[in-house]
């Protein structure tokens, strides 16, 4: 009895095995996929979608439907879609806009993809999950309805934050000092530069070019905490600007961010700075610096500004502005939750073929063609390939430009004619060597203390700014922002957040 | 003879006519409050024909230090984009507008009508909808996967075709203005149900509809919320107000993120309109209902002075 027993178990077994590698080999049943992205600029698709359903067809018999979110969109249709429950495979996500990645995985709006009863990278993703580095598989790991597991594949982009000084050389130059001359000060010793060029280049001119925020974490080497309010932050970890890995100063532990010496020290600063004509009074008014900033760059109006780097923009900016730009760093750069969970495309729960949305994100990621494809359109419409084998766009681009870095493994794209033979590799060490910091992974889930975050928004959007840029005066307006920041439940907001830090090294 | 009648009614108008200086007055206050809706306009009209480089110098300004009409050359050169939306919003609004009326007063007659058994009930279901909605989930849900209304002309005309509102203005206007009595009369003549209400009440009533029609005309061509929502793949539906929204939007969008996107948001700024480009849009928009408006104003006015039962 036993005996027919084990036969019948082998064979059943053998059976279930042979049906899933013929399920394998043989032809895959004909399906649609869904997918939307975000931060699209396309007019005219035809050409493109044509020749990836010629491709997906024959690869994995899937034809694919885009629906190109724009900027300003794709929050509010992504949102509406997904409560609706419309019929859409697959969807960016990343943890900055709405932390739709973190938020919508804990509601199971996202297919966890290496589910132990249906391990789909295991199944249909191997190959793309290898060539992910280690700081973006551990990122996207994360607590969801199906427990901590990975909710998105994470897109290999520019992963790492590093926050620089964007100087105009050329301007620089004119007043006889050079680029050493930025990088042996910080932003407390400019002040004589900064002086000497404000006399040159007479009243209307403003040397410093910030963005308030920016000009803030860069200067007390705060990071943006990922879960924290996305409009204005107000929760601060504090890294240590020499080696991101190792702790900063106060250790792990939440600051609020306006409550630091750090920020009175800096504050007080900007307002010096302001006071002596250093900064634009229009880069203090939310709806407008960031126009103004565009075009002060435009033109080439400013000697130091704010930027957060992605490798290889000096040229771009060098080429954009006419003049000679160079990024000096204030930090190593760095990966932080945010910006390993910067862009990623995740399997919507609503999908009928999660099986086969899996297999078409393994193919998207790790073959050139597709990805150079959907990415940069048609090969003799939309780009032509040089001599030395780099994309050069043509005009036909305009109608056809998705978010870059939005789609996943930028790195098989081929290089283009102003980012220059062997970017790629460039790239995957500038990107490689980028430390983690030591919170990577953790998210702060405002849920419980919604009613602070936005009463607190409130506070923070009237001040935080102005303090930023030096328009108000620090001694009189920040501890009037502290206390009403107080008053709107700041440390409950500060307490919840440790708590869950607290609890998540635990778990670490 | 025209003398003695221009003096005829000067005198009239003397009788009716209020003091100088209080007249002045209420002249002074009308023309600044129609400066105020004036100005803005015409600023943005002036921006539309600044240069770039005047707006990155010296900001907006009402004399600009250099014109230029690339901000229109761009825009036409949108070419088929542009015209296919620009011809969207007529389409929706023109149809939008015809039958959302239609409907209005095809609501609202029966509710006016005392002989009609059910009008309390249908009268609750208006106001009802009017104080309660179902929240914009489930509209949304009813519309896409109910009624189908998705990447369609559909989709943007048939959620806004009846407002309970405008059905209460309606049957409001025809309470005050269609005597019982004129309804009896054409019965007794032999009038059937539509052929009283659009060959006697219709004619009557043409103010209100023109007040209602005005309205969803200016609802119609100011949408936009509805494509942001339906129209998510076939680009050919799109109306004109989306066109300019979405550009308006990509701006909000990096001028709340951009400290989040880093370096990228260069690379978003590079697609966004310049400013001259949008107020150009805006100039688009704006012309043809400005046009449309005195056609409609004429009834509107007229409404005031005319009723079918006269003394």
């Amino acid at each position: 009895m036993k005996k027919i027993l084990a036969l019948l178990l082998t064979l059943v077994l053998m059976a279930s095995v042979f049906t899933f590698a013929v399920a394998e080999t043989t032809n895959l049943e004909p399906v649609e996929l869904t997918i939307m992205f975000h931060g699209s600029n396309v007019t005219d698709d035809t050409a493109v979608l044509e020749k990836v359903n010629a491709y997906l067809k024959d690869k994995i018999n899937v034809s694919l439907k885009v629906i190109w979110g724009t900027w300003g969109d794709f929050d509010e249709t992504s949102t509406m879609s997904l409560n609706a429950g419309d019929p859409i495979d697959m969807y960016f996500t990343c943890s900055w806009s709405k932390d739709e990645y973190n938020a919508y995985a804990k509601k199971g709006m996202w297919v966890r993809l290496d589910d132990p009863n249906n391990n789909l990278i295991e199944k249909y993703a191997k190959d793309l999950w290898s060539t992910l580095p280690e700081v973006l598989t551990q990122g996207a790991t994360i607590q969801g309805s199906d427990g901590l597991g990975v909710y998105a594949v994470p897109g290999y982009k520019d992963i790492a934050t590093q926050n620089c000084w964007d100087v105009n050389v050329d301007l620089l130059e004119k007043y006889g000092y050079t680029l050493d001359d930025i990088k042996n000060a910080n932003y407390y010793t400019f002040g004589d530069i900064l002086k000497t060029v404000k006399a040159g280049e007479g009243d209307n001119f403003y040397p410093l070019l910030v963005e308030g925020m920016v000009l803030e974490r860069m200067v007390t080497n705060s990071i943006i905490v990922a879960g924290d309010s996305g409009s204005t932050n107000l929760l601060s970890y504090y890294i240590n600007p020499t080696d991101t890995a190792e702790l900063g100063s106060y250790g792990n532990v939440m600051l609020n961010k306006f409550a630091t010496d750090e920020y009175k020290k800096f504050v007080d600063k900007t307002r010096e700075y302001y006071l002596a004509g250093y900064i634009d009074p229009g880069l203090a008014v939310a709806d407008t610096a960031n126009d103004l900033r565009k075009n002060k760059q435009l033109t080439g109006q400013y000697l130091i500004g704010t930027q957060s780097y992605s490798l290889g923009y000096e040229l771009q900016a060098s080429q954009e502005r006419k003049i000679h730009v160079e990024m000096v760093p204030v930090t190593p750069a760095y990966v932080d939750t945010t910006s390993s969970q910067g862009a990623m495309v995740a399997i919507s729960t609503t999908s009928a073929n999660p099986d086969r949305a899996m297999m078409f994100l393994n193919l998207l990621n790790t073959d050139p063609y597709l990805m150079t494809l959907l990415n940069y359109g048609v090969e003799g419409i939309h780009y032509n390939l040089t001599s030395d084998g780099l994309v050069q766009f043509t005009d036909k681009r305009a109608d056809y430009q998705p978010w870059t870095n939005g789609m996943g493994n930028v790195t098989i794209l081929p290089a283009t004619v102003d980012q220059g033979v062997g970017f790629w590799d460039k790239f995957k060490a500038y990107y490689g060597e980028a430390h983690k910091i030591p919170i990577i992974g953790f998210t702060f889930d405002p849920s419980n203390v919604s009613t602070e975050q936005s009463a607190l928004v409130n506070v923070a959007a009237e001040y935080a700014l102005a303090l930023d840029t030096g328009a108000v005066d620090p001694a009189e307006k920040l501890p009037e922002f502290l206390q009403k920041l107080n008053d709107a439940g700041m440390q409950a907001y500060l307490d919840e957040s440790n708590t869950q830090l607290t609890a998540f090294l635990a778990a670490k | 003879m025209i003398f003695s009648q221009t003096g005829h009614r000067r005198r009239n108008l003397r009788l009716n006519t209020i003091s100088a200086p209080v007249e002045t007055t209420f002249h002074f206050i009308l023309i600044l409050f129609s400066l105020f809706c004036v100005i803005p306009f015409l600023f943005v009209i002036i921006i539309s024909f600044t240069s770039e480089d005047s707006i990155r110098q010296i900001g907006y300004s009402f004399i600009p230090q250099s014109w230029s009409v690339q901000a229109y050359q761009y825009v036409f050169k949108l070419g088929d984009v542009l015209w296919r939306s620009y011809f969207n919003s007529f389409l929706i609004t023109t149809v939008g507008t015809v039958l959302s009326v239609l409907m209005t007063l095809m609501y609202a007659y029966p509710l006016f009508r005392r002989d009609f058994k059910q009008r309390q009930f249908f009268n609750f279901l208006s106001f009802f909808t009017m104080i309660f909605g179902g929240g914009l989930v489930p509209t949304y849900i009813i519309c896409k996967n109910v009624l189908g209304l998705s990447e369609n002309y559909a989709a943007l005309i048939v959620p806004m075709l009846l407002s309970p509102f405008n059905v209460i203005i309606m049957r409001t206007f025809l309470q005050t203005s269609v005597p019982t009595e004129l309804i009896e009369a054409a019965t007794i003549d032999g009038s059937g149900e539509y052929n009283t209400l659009f060959r006697i009440v219709m004619p009557i009533v043409k103010p209100g509809v023109a007040t209602i029609a005005l309205l969803n005309a200016l609802a119609y061509w100011n949408e936009w919320f509805l494509a942001l929502l339906y129209i998510r793949q076939n680009t050919s539906v799109i109306p004109l107000q989306y066109l300019l929204m979405k550009m308006q939007r990509n701006a909000d969008f990096l001028a709340k993120n951009s400290h989040l996107l880093g370096a990228e948001a260069a690379n978003i700024a590079v697609n966004l309109p310049s400013q001259s480009l949008k107020m150009a849009l805006v100039v688009l928009i704006v012309v043809p209902i400005a046009c449309a408006y005195p056609f409609f104003q004429r009834f509107v006015v007229a409404g005031l002075t005319i009723g079918s039962v006269k003394g």
